[in-house]
């Protein structure tokens, strides 16, 4: 368990209450998931049932209970990336990548996620990798896009 | 003294308390509203939808949730319109969707007319998602051992990540609010086993009694009784005696220090 860092965090937040799920934030960013100990441990320090914190972390996609790559690829599916192709994106990385939406990469590199519009749908259609955002992907461009990352 | 307000329930003229809600200012006259997720004990949520009512007056004529609606000066309340109890029965066969043959709710289904429902799921886990069971296990005794995932059609009650809860003392308050029997405790031996349709929430040894042998109460809810009731008052529980026992005691010259008082309800910690 990273306590330290975990400390760090809750260091940023002197008032705990309306802050949990700014918490829970950067807990995940830092750890590309939200690991059980740790949270635990939060649950200890502010004093918030670790009941009420596993269920926040149920009802918001974005909260994850599974480790998760250091890149993080959002597939927007909303109704424009939708009509312009995003499936066809979604499948071409899936194949280049070889993980379905879900998964993570074996080396913990990649992990693919389907989101419904992140509100860029003059950019249909789109993909976030980590806080970068890439407009009209089309299935070719994906393998330059990835490089990047590699 | 409370400031009263008038408001008219089906067309009877009353008053309650500022801060009443509508449900319960309708019961004090003997209204009759059905309720699934209300509890006299638990803070109201408004989650089951059956308590709707009309309201007009000082409110816009629309339907409410009268189990959270305040009662407000001039307000008019219509318990019966057609229009209610077409959206009562809609709501009926909704919740019997995913249970089918809970009694508290067949009982109310035939009360208002329904025979069927349109919904049925086959999923069939009984829980109506009133959250009785989250909330007293939360307001009520404090353990924190329940909570709501997921959201829509798969939200459900669990423990922290669905194992084996560490929280739960195994006072059982949550199958004794549940209006389904969705959750459940089983006393065997002795052991204490709480659990829902997929899930064992909760297992626990039981305590035997000191008079006549009986396993009666797990450790954890002892020992919360005596934190609750007796340290408070500067007491302190050594022998636990089951609630059987109390009763008998009590037509005794020299009654005994139980954990349960004088009653046989084990529930109000
Ligand atoms: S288990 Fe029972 S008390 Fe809990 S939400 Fe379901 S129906 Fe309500
Ligand atoms: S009793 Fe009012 S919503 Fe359930």
């Amino acid at each position: 368990m990273d306590i330290p860092t975990v400390d760090k965090i809750l260091g940023k937040f002197p008032e705990v209450k309306g802050n949990l799920i700014g918490i829970l934030h950067e807990v995940q960013n830092h750890f590309h998931y939200l690991p059980e100990e740790e949270l635990r441990y939060i649950s200890k320090k502010t004093r918030i049932p670790i009941t009420q914190i596993y269920s926040i972390i149920n009802f918001y996609n974005r909260f994850s209970l599974k480790p998760k790559g250091e890149n993080e690829i959002c597939v927007c599916l909303g109704t424009a990336c939708h009509v312009k192709g995003a499936e066809k994106v979604l499948d071409a990385i899936s194949g280049n990548l070889n993980i379905q939406k879900g998964e993570s990469t074996d080396d913990m590199r990649f992990s693919l996620e389907e989101v419904r519009c992140i509100g860029a749908c003059s950019l249909a259609p789109a993909v976030v990798i980590n806080e970068e955002t890439y407009g009209q992907v089309s299935p070719k461009q994906v393998t330059t896009i990835l490089k990047q990352y590699e | 003294m409370a400031t009263m307000v008038n408001l008219t329930i089906n067309g009877k003229e009353i008053q309650a308390p500022e801060g009443m809600t509508v449900l319960e200012a309708a019961k004090r006259e003997g209204v009759f509203i059905p309720t699934l997720c209300y509890h006299e004990a638990l803070e109201p949520e408004g989650t089951c939808r059956l308590c709707i009512v009309e309201v007009s007056g000082s409110l816009r004529h629309a339907i409410r949730v009268s189990c959270i609606q305040e009662v407000k000066e001039g307000l008019v309340v219509e318990t019966e319109t057609e229009r209610i109890k077409k959206n009562r029965r809609l709501i009926i066969e909704l919740l019997l969707g995913r249970s089918p043959y809970s009694k508290e709710l067949l009982d109310l289904a035939a009360r208002c007319g329904v025979v069927t429902s349109r919904f049925r799921t086959g999923e069939d886990d009984a829980c109506v998602r009133c959250g009785r069971c989250v909330r007293v296990c939360r307001d009520q005794i404090g353990a924190y051992a329940l909570c709501w995932v997921n959201r829509g059609y798969d939200r459900k009650i669990t423990t922290d990540f669905e194992r084996l809860s560490e929280y739960c003392i195994g006072c059982g308050s949550c199958a004794q609010v549940c209006p389904t029997g969705a959750i459940k405790i089983e006393d065997r031996g002795d052991e204490r086993k709480i659990y829902t349709w997929g899930q064992v929430l909760a297992r626990f040894k039981l305590e035997k009694c000191k008079e006549c042998g009986r396993p009666f109460a797990p450790k954890k809810y002892l020992d919360r009784i005596n934190e609750k009731a007796y340290k408070t008052k500067g007491l302190e529980l050594v022998d636990y005696i089951c609630p059987e026992c109390v009763k008998k005691a009590e037509h005794r010259p020299t009654p005994v220090k139980t954990p349960f008082g004088g009653g046989g309800m084990p529930f109000v910690v």
